[in-house]
C-alpha cells in the first residue's frame, strides 16, 4: 500500500481545490497587479516597495498569494504527473518530488516575506 | 462526374510489418455519395482485400466509424463533397489496429459495460411498468442516443495517455443512467469513477464534442458526474 499512497486521493479534492486557487490567484494576482502597476505608478523604488513589504497585512497578502501559486501549479504538475505516468513507483517518485519542491519553495517564500523589515529612515 | 482520391491506410498482419498508405480512385456516379460509398466501390470494384466495418449505411449502428481528413467520423454519414481531396482515411486513433481499417474495440466495450449500462430499478418492481414524468424523460435527451461507435474516446488525448481511463463514451452512459429518476444505482455508478482513471482525467478538451456524429456533448455530461462526486463528497 505504502506504494500507492499518493494516489490514495480520488482527485475530487485535486479537481475542486485547483479551480478555488485558480480564481483566488485571479483575485490576489488583479490586486497585485494594480497596486504595483497602477497605483504606484510604475515606481519601483526600494523603500516604498520595503515599507509596503513590511506590513504585516502585506505579508498576509502576499503569504496566501505565495500559498495559492504553488499549490495550483504543484497540484497542475501532479494532474499532468497522474495524466502520463502510470508506473506506479516512478509517479510515487516523481509526485514526492513534486510535493518536496513545493515545500522546499513555500519554505524558502516564506521566510523572505517574514524577513522584510522596513528600511532606515535616511539621516 | 469526375473522380476523388482515396489515401487508405493499409495494414495486413500477415504481410506487413507496418501500416502503409494507398491511393485509390474513386468514381462519383451520383450526387450525395457517402464516404462509406466510396469504400465498397473500392472493396467490390478494385481490391476486395480492403477490410473495414459497415453495417446499417445510415449513421445508427455506429459500426463505420473512422478517421476522416483527420477527424473521428461515420463513413455512412460523411457526404464526399463536404471534403478536401484526397481523402484521408485512417482506422480510429489510439486502438489495437487488427486489419486496415478495422480495430479491436473490446476493450472500449469492456469499459462500457463495466458501467452497468441497464436500469437498477427501484424494489419491489410495480406491477405494470415505471412511470417516468416528460419533465425527467427529457433529461435523458443529448444522453439516450449514443450508439458507441468509439469516435469520441478514440478522440480523447487523456484517452490515449491513460489505457485505463474510462473514456467519454461510457461516462456518457453512467450519467444517462445517473440522471434517469426510474434508476437508483447512482451510489454504485459513481463509486466506479471516482478514482485516478475515471472522470478526474478529463480536462476539458472538448474533442469528444467534435467527434460525436450524433451530436451528443460527453464533456457536459463528465462536467455533471464532476459536480455528483464533488457535491458527495464536500
Amino acid at each position: 500500500m505504502a506504494l500507492n499512497f499518493v494516489s490514495g486521493r480520488t482527485g475530487a479534492f485535486d479537481w475542486l481545490f485547483q479551480r478555488i486557487s485558480g480564481v483566488v490567484l485571479a483575485l490576489i494576482l488583479g490586486l497585485h497587479f494594480i497596486i504595483l502597476h497602477l497605483i504606484s505608478g510604475g515606481e519601483y523604488e526600494y523603500e516604498v516597495i520595503m515599507t509596503r513589504l513590511a506590513n504585516p497585512s502585506w505579508k498576509v497578502f502576499y503569504f496566501c498569494f505565495l500559498f495559492f501559486a504553488l499549490y495550483h501549479a504543484m497540484n497542475g504538475a501532479k494532474i499532468l504527473i497522474d495524466d502520463y505516468i502510470h508506473h506506479p513507483r516512478l509517479r510515487t517518485l516523481l509526485l514526492s518530488l513534486d510535493w518536496l519542491l513545493a515545500i522546499v519553495l513555500f519554505l524558502y517564500g516564506t521566510l523572505i516575506i517574514l524577513m522584510h523589515q522596513a528600511p532606515a529612515v535616511k539621516g | 462526374m469526375g473522380k476523388v482520391t482515396f489515401t487508405i491506410l493499409r495494414f495486413d498482419p500477415e504481410k506487413d510489418k507496418k501500416p502503409h498508405y494507398q491511393d485509390y480512385e474513386v468514381e462519383i456516379r451520383r450526387p450525395g455519395m457517402m464516404v462509406l460509398d466510396g469504400l465498397n466501390q473500392i472493396r467490390w470494384e478494385q481490391d476486395g482485400t480492403l477490410a473495414y466495418r459497415r453495417s446499417c449505411r445510415e449513421g445508427v449502428c455506429g459500426s463505420d466509424a473512422l478517421n476522416i481528413n483527420g477527424v473521428n467520423r461515420l463513413g455512412c454519414i460523411t457526404h464526399l463533397e463536404d471534403l478536401k481531396t484526397p481523402v484521408v482515411i485512417q482506422p480510429l486513433p489510439s486502438m489495437p489496429l487488427i486489419k486496415d481499417l478495422i480495430v479491436d474495440l473490446n476493450d472500449f466495450q469492456d469499459k462500457f459495460f463495466l458501467c452497468k449500462p441497464f436500469l437498477i430499478p427501484k424494489k419491489p418492481l410495480p406491477d405494470l411498468e415505471q412511470l417516468q414524468s416528460p419533465e425527467d424523460r427529457r433529461k435523458l435527451d443529448g444522453l439516450y442516443e449514443c450508439i458507441l461507435c468509439a469516435s469520441c474516446s478514440s478522440s480523447c488525448p487523456s484517452y490515449w495517455a491513460d489505457p485505463e481511463y474510462l473514456g467519454p463514451s461510457a461516462l456518457l452512459n453512467i450519467w444517462r443512467f445517473v440522471v434517469d429518476s426510474r434508476d437508483v444505482g447512482a451510489d454504485e455508478r459513481l463509486q466506479l469513477l471516482n478514482d485516478r482513471h475515471g472522470v478526474w482525467r478529463c480536462h476539458t478538451i472538448l474533442n469528444c464534442i467534435e467527434a460525436c456524429p450524433k451530436g451528443l456533448n460527453p464533456t457536459q455530461a463528465i462536467g455533471g458526474l464532476k459536480k455528483a462526486l464533488v457535491s458527495a463528497k464536500f
